[in-house]
């Protein structure tokens, strides 16, 4: 198991290649919970050029990326398992009372969903100016496949679009709106 | 109101609208014959029956909240066909305002910011813009509105300051909705600084005229203004709040001495002194 001192490098050696002309920031492969074992997180591409009316800072777009990232990983596991509790933290508000709504209806009905996620690129559009908030928009490239129970029902591979609203809390950013939109919004 | 666009998507077996409004109900039509499991998935909801092929099913209002993505799946014994379709939020019924500071000096270029997002009545994000108008009343002077649109559901203004102190309250308004928030300004910086002194003895009192800003408003009660003494005795500083719209204080003075006065960063009148001793 890898050190988060050197997951810490890892990431500052990708961050080094990822800046580029406009700011991007990318979370890549596996990344490390302070005290808890590696999980592996989906790819997350932040493109933040021309963020407005405030400026994102070089911290604050690693920040975004990486809990993006940590909340797709929750997202999939607690859609495959039908298990709320599986959310974990990076979900609050409207976005985490439909996520438990979805997924008690999934466990009512004996649906489950699993999700091969293949990468998000985000491109930021609004930032608050005291910083409260970040609009993002997010290209996701996501296999979903339906269950009911073992039976394969459905698949489906197009690229998936979304809408996201994000906070800040005391340690992290949390996704507060998550919306799925038509290609036409990008 | 069954959908917003007439545009229909095909599965196998299914006629589904591309795009419907938020909590709008509407039906599918389904060809065939016999009985099949009936699956909609959505970013809330999850439905399964068993419907009657060949019959238009019904998908209630309530199946259809939640703005995004649906897939429709419809298994018989043999196979799976699915479709997909877009519910979008309807009109603005919920702002969610956010002003910034809560304290502001007065006559302040850019110092207000105003961000409104916009919901439906179900908590979806509007994401056709919308107009939206910030309606700017201060306690003294005209009211004004400025007018910004919703640019995925997000529409803000960033604005000075008047030039009065006390509160200004602003309501973001879309169609029938709604909403207020309250600032307070508060007199900006000291302005023409002045203070006179009155002897009494090796005693002397200083001072100073009201204080006020730069648009006539009285600084509060309790900011700080600094008296400077330099005399025989060396240098002495003074930090007096001010009461009731003046400070005010008293120094010995031994031999010549000069005294100053500052608020914050604004420097007053020097006033030279001598005293007996």
């Amino acid at each position: 198991m890898k050190s988060p001192a050197f997951i810490t490098a890892i990431l500052k050696k990708i961050l080094h290649g990822c800046k580029a002309v406009s700011f991007a920031v990318a979370v890549c492969v596996l990344a490390s919970a302070q005290s808890s074992p590696q999980i592996q997180l989906p790819e997350v591409h932040l493109d933040a050029a021309g963020l407005a009316p405030r400026p994102i800072e070089e911290l604050t777009g690693t920040t975004i990326a990486r809990h993006y990232a940590l909340a797709w990983h929750d997202l999939a596991a607690a859609l495959e398992f039908d298990r709320a509790e599986g959310l974990g933290e990076e979900f609050v508000g409207f976005a985490r009372d439909r996520l438990i709504q979805r997924i008690g209806e999934q466990n009512q009905t004996g649906l489950h969903v699993h999700i091969a996620d293949h990468g998000h690129h985000l491109k930021a559009v609004f930032y608050s100016s005291d910083g409260a908030a970040m609009q993002l928009l997010d290209q996701a490239q996501l296999e979903i496949q339906t269950f009911d129970g073992n039976k394969l029902i459905d698949t489906q591979s197009a690229p998936h679009e979304y809408i996201v609203l994000m906070t800040p809390g005391a340690d992290r950013w949390y996704v507060r709106d998550l919306e799925e939109v038509s290609a036409k919004s990008f | 109101m069954l959908c917003v666009m007439p545009l229909w998507s095909q599965a196998a077996e299914m006629r589904v609208p591309a795009v419907v409004e938020a909590g709008q109900r509407f039906s599918i039509s389904v060809g065939g014959s016999g009985q099949a499991t009936f699956y909609l998935v959505g970013p809330d909801h999850v439905v399964k029956r068993t419907v009657s092929l060949g019959s238009d099913l019904q998908i209630a209002s309530g199946d259809v909240r939640a703005a995004g993505r649906y897939q429709l799946i419809l298994c018989d014994s043999s196979s799976c066909n699915s479709a997909s379709f877009e519910v979008t939020a309807a009109a603005p019924a919920h702002l969610s305002f956010f002003l910034r500071p809560s304290r502001v000096p007065v006559s302040t270029p850019g110092s207000i910011d105003a961000t409104a997002f916009a919901f439906d009545q179900y908590f979806n994000l509007v994401l056709t813009p919308a107009a939206v108008d910030f309606r700017i009343t201060p306690q003294s002077g005209a009211g004004f509105s400025r007018r910004a649109s919703t640019r995925d559901g997000v529409a803000w203004i960033r604005m000075d300051s008047t030039p009065h102190e006390g509160r200004v309250e602003v309501t973001a308004v879309a169609g029938k909705v709604e909403e207020a928030r309250v600032i307070q300004q508060v007199a900006a910086e000291a302005c023409g600084l002045r203070m006179k002194a009155v002897a009494s003895g090796n005693d002397v009192t200083l001072e100073t005229d009201p204080v006020r800003d730069c648009s006539g408003n009285a600084l509060p009660d309790g900011t700080v203004v600094s008296f400077t003494k330099v005399d025989e005795a060396g240098k002495s500083t003074v930090d007096t709040p001010i009461k009731k719209g003046i400070a005010r204080v008293q120094f010995s003075v031994r031999g010549r001495a000069q005294v100053s006065v500052a608020c914050g960063v604004v420097l007053g009148n020097e006033v030279a002194l001598t005293g007996k001793l």
